[in-house]
């Protein structure tokens, strides 16, 4: 596929379960794309230099900052954002734990957190703050937002949910 | 922050994105990590960007009898997933366990941190200690150079006009004890300094590579002061002392993660804490 500058690619990429088709520029991120293109503002802009994970959703299944991707190179691709993550337990365990504060790093947070407990059959603390260390909360409420995600890890260390 | 205008490529097959890449200003896109966030701050404005995700011939860890051959566009995550890598190149694994964070991992490959050589990432350190062989491939034929060829400078390397960076070529180092380990300013910074190290030790130290990330302009290994450790059973004093040389050796950057004096300080306390690990020395 040739695209030129200043001309618009033709994509097609599955979110949240619906398949989009869309022509964009080269450039433009995923994160405009799933902001600006298709309304889901759940997803965040903080940093927007890789460092912050506001932006986090998955591709294929897996976390990445959505800040630091193409549009273009999810072409063919499914995307998990905030809203059409299934991931209610979680959701409760941020509230009873006042996991939030100002709420701007929460979406990224639930997303990261969500893959984390996908990705690891046990989950000690130590892998908890290891898993979210490309997240940022600005109110540094990381004591309570770890105790949200322990919750459904189970004390035990087991994945519950 | 949106990155400057400019075109796309997708290829079909390798010889096919190294016919486009023999066109002026064509940027290989891998992971992006690196590349992305230059792009924003229009570091770089290259005419078009040569996406190489679809390029299956670079996405591949496959083992031989004494070596392992790791595609350009494999992601730090699948590195840390390979049992491939985690037995054969244990140093290798434990390094991409701690690149960025974990979304990071999941994006970025070890072929576009190598080919970005930025002077404190781990890579650059972890294929100068095992002197790994890079494939560089343009239309016109494949070169193999060694690590230690590769870094010319900052974010500067032996890639000519034209030439990807496609494999690299690991040797299996049976018997080494290892360690990759970095001090950072905050969570999922670059390394303020980073040190990778195989030793082999039986009674006496066989063989030892060290690299360091961070302290010079491009990864620095001390060849000679290595061989003065051989054939000998280093004492706490004598890697206290080797230390000590080891940081007047280079000339460190001053830089916002910190001065050239205390990069240095750091240099020194990294080397004996992780030499004294490896070695097995209990003081």
């Amino acid at each position: 596929m040739l695209v030129r500058s200043g001309e618009k690619a033709k994509i097609k990429i599955k979110v949240n379960g619906i398949w989009y088709e869309r022509e964009v520029e080269p450039r433009q991120l995923l994160v405009h794309f799933l902001r600006d293109e298709l309304g889901l503002t759940g997803t965040k802009i903080g940093c927007d230099t890789s460092t912050c994970g506001a932006c986090t959703v998955l591709l294929n299944g897996k976390s990445v900052k959505s800040c630091t991707v193409l549009t273009v190179q999810a072409d063919g691709a499914e995307v998990t954002t905030i809203e059409g993550l299934d991931a209610k337990e979680l959701k409760e365990a941020f509230k009873e734990n006042f996991a939030l504060q100002c709420g701007y790093c929460t979406p990224g947070m639930i997303v990261q957190a969500h893959y984390l407990l996908k990705e690891h059959q046990h989950l000690s603390e130590e892998e908890i703050r290891e898993g979210i260390h490309g997240n940022i909360c600005r109110c540094t409420g990381y004591q309570n937002i770890v105790k949200a995600i322990r919750q459904v890890a189970g004390g035990d260390g087991h994945v519950h949910g | 922050m949106y990155p400057p205008q400019l075109g796309y490529y997708r290829p079909v097959s390798l010889s096919d994105a190294l016919d486009f890449l023999s066109n002026e200003d064509v940027k290989p896109l891998a992971g992006g990590q690196s590349l992305i966030p230059m792009l924003k701050f229009r570091i770089l404005k290259p005419k078009f960007l040569l996406d190489l995700n679809p390029l299956k011939e670079l996405n591949h860890i496959s083992s031989g009898d004494d070596s392992v051959i790791i595609g350009a566009t494999v992601t730090h995550a699948s590195l840390v997933k390979s049992g491939i890598v985690r037995i054969d190149l244990p140093l290798l694994h434990q390094s991409a366990k701690k690149v960025g964070d974990m979304q990071v991992r999941n994006m970025g490959t070890i072929g576009g941190s190598l080919a970005n050589a930025d002077p404190s990432a781990d890579y650059p350190a972890v294929v100068t200690a095992y002197n790994a062989k890079l494939r560089l491939q343009s239309s016109k034929g494949v070169r193999e150079v060694e690590a230690k060829d590769f870094f010319k400078g900052p974010y500067t390397t032996e890639l000519r006009e034209g030439e990807l960076l496609v494999e690299i070529v690991f040797p299996k180092l049976k018997g080494y004890n290892y360690k990759y380990a970095k001090i950072v300013r905050r969570a999922g910074d670059y390394a303020l300094v980073g040190m990778a190290v195989l030793a082999k030790v039986d009674g006496v130290l066989k063989d030892i590579r060290i690299a360091y990330t961070g302290v010079s302009d491009k990864p620095f290994r001390p060849y000679e002061l290595e061989k003065s450790l051989l054939d000998t059973k280093p004492s706490e004093n004598v890697i206290r002392d080797f230390a000590e040389k080891v940081a007047s050796q280079v000339n460190p950057p001053s830089d916002s993660r910190g001065s050239s004096e205390y990069r240095r300080k750091v240099m020194k306390a990294l080397t004996v804490n992780t030499l004294k690990e490896v070695l097995g020395i209990v003081s």
